[in-house]
């Protein structure tokens, strides 16, 4: 489950793609935790316009529901994702001040979340690293696909709906909006940031 | 997954979407039908979610064990029998600042079988799982992987579950700081003798001075750490 980790990608492009997750923990804070998950929707919801996707696993992503249900729902594990690292700033400090007592992590380039934290007066708890990919590597796509599907972390983005996204694309039989919205609709958990892939392709188009 | 052919038209739809490349147009009493390779699908569930096929022909057979392990391992959308939570490990870091499962002086480690998206059998896992084993460490319990080894000791898996094929699955424990070294060596090693690949997480207590050690010793092996991490930023509590 460490879905949000191992985004590819150049530093520039990650400065636009932060996923933010917030779960109780089982055996701890996890029972009586349903409203406080509810409420915490409600902060969640006040960024909603500046999200580029948002979800839970047990409910789905915002292709699939809406953030009324999430906020009415019974679930365990919530996501939003933001392209802009002010926006994570201003929605960490809200749920600071709300003072919730769930674990809430962020994923993204780690010198922007270190100093996203200190501005907001954290002091961070535990970090992960990612260390790349090792083995056959020979059996991976090509870089520019791993750029998107990696923003599935349960690889639910097939390279080859990328590829063939790409040749409808220069086709002309859909638009840049909408192959990834159809790319972010296959990750179940709302973490796949569409914004960022709409770039992606614009590029691995020439649509720049 | 499996597509009924009686169904199928063979308009290829569904061939972009499946995660690992399982699905083909094969000839069926003389025309083209889409065909399920059963021994590469990960019964992800994709093809079928994604809502794709205008006949309705794509669909989820009854998985007997073994093979079930690979919706558990690779569909999120079903919740593992193991951890009661959808995919395939566990809380880890993420609610570490309630937990407290990775201490101070203890890198937490993370090997993920076949991400991003190759997928792996349970025999290269299994491969790891044992080179690993040889250094002592101790698997974490709630990990799913490890209801599904003999000897934890050994690393050895069932010989039942060998063969199956997950789009990932995670081998995850901790080990004191001193010894990451060991760990990170081995890694490299059993990576050049698997058909796979894994990706590797690692993780660490910030340190009071906002130091991250496992950094230092994953450079020292020869490990270049990615510029985008995951912070648990300690707002749980118990």
């Amino acid at each position: 489950m460490t879905h949000t980790l191992h985004r590819r990608g150049s530093v520039e492009d990650l400065r636009e793609d932060f996923v933010m997750l917030i779960m109780p923990a089982r055996g701890f804070n996890l029972q009586g935790s349903e409203e406080k998950m509810r409420q915490i929707w409600g902060v969640i919801s006040h960024y909603e316009g500046r999200l580029t996707n948002f979800g839970s696993p047990e409910i789905g992503n915002s292709h699939r529901t809406t953030m009324d249900n999430l906020k009415k729902a019974t679930h365990r594990i919530s996501h939003a994702v933001f392209k802009d690292r002010e926006n994570v700033k201003a929605c960490l400090k809200e749920l600071k001040d709300r003072d919730f007592g769930i674990s809430v992590v962020i994923s993204g380039i780690h010198e922007e979340t270190e100093k996203i934290c200190i501005e907001v007066g954290l002091k961070p708890h535990t970090v992960e690293h990612s260390l790349g990919i090792h083995g056959k590597t020979e059996k991976l796509p090509d870089e520019n696909a791993l750029e998107i599907t990696t923003m599935c972390g349960h690889a639910l983005v097939s390279p080859n709906l990328v590829f063939h996204l790409v040749d409808e694309l220069q086709a002309g039989r859909i638009s840049h909006g909408e192959a990834a919205r159809k790319l972010s609709t296959m990750c179940v958990c709302g973490i796949f940031n569409p914004y960022r892939a709409e770039k992606i392709l614009r590029r691995l188009t020439m649509d720049v | 997954m499996k597509i009924d052919k009686d169904t199928c038209t063979g308009c290829g739809n569904c061939l972009p979407f499946c995660t690992v490349g399982a699905i083909s147009l094969v000839d069926w009493e003389g025309t083209e039908r889409g065909d399920v390779y059963q021994d590469l699908c990960v019964e992800c569930g994709v093809c079928l979610r994604a809502e794709i096929c205008p006949m309705d022909a794509i669909y989820r057979p009854d998985l007997g064990w073994p093979r079930l392990l690979r919706e558990h391992f690779s569909n999120p959308t079903t919740q593992h029998p193991v951890t009661a939570i959808g995919g395939r490990g566990t809380e880890e870091i993420k609610t570490n600042d309630v937990t407290d499962r990775l201490k101070p002086g203890y890198a937490g480690v993370a090997v993920e079988m076949g991400r991003p998206g190759v997928g792996s059998t349970l025999r290269d896992l299994e491969k790891v799982s044992m080179a690993l084993a040889k250094l002592g460490v101790g698997f974490e319990p709630e990990n799913p992987v490890l209801a599904l080894m003999v000897d934890q000791k050994t690393g050895k898996l069932k010989d039942e579950v060998l063969d199956e094929r997950v789009l990932s699955a995670i081998i995850e424990f901790s080990v004191e700081m001193d010894r990451l070294k060991d760990v990170l060596l081995v890694l490299k090693e059993v990576s050049t003798r698997i058909d796979t690949v894994f990706s590797l997480d690692l993780a660490s207590r910030v340190g009071e001075d906002g130091s991250i050690p496992t950094v230092r010793v994953a450079e020292e092996c020869g490990f270049t750490p990615r510029p985008n991490t995951k912070t648990n930023v300690g707002l749980g509590r118990r």
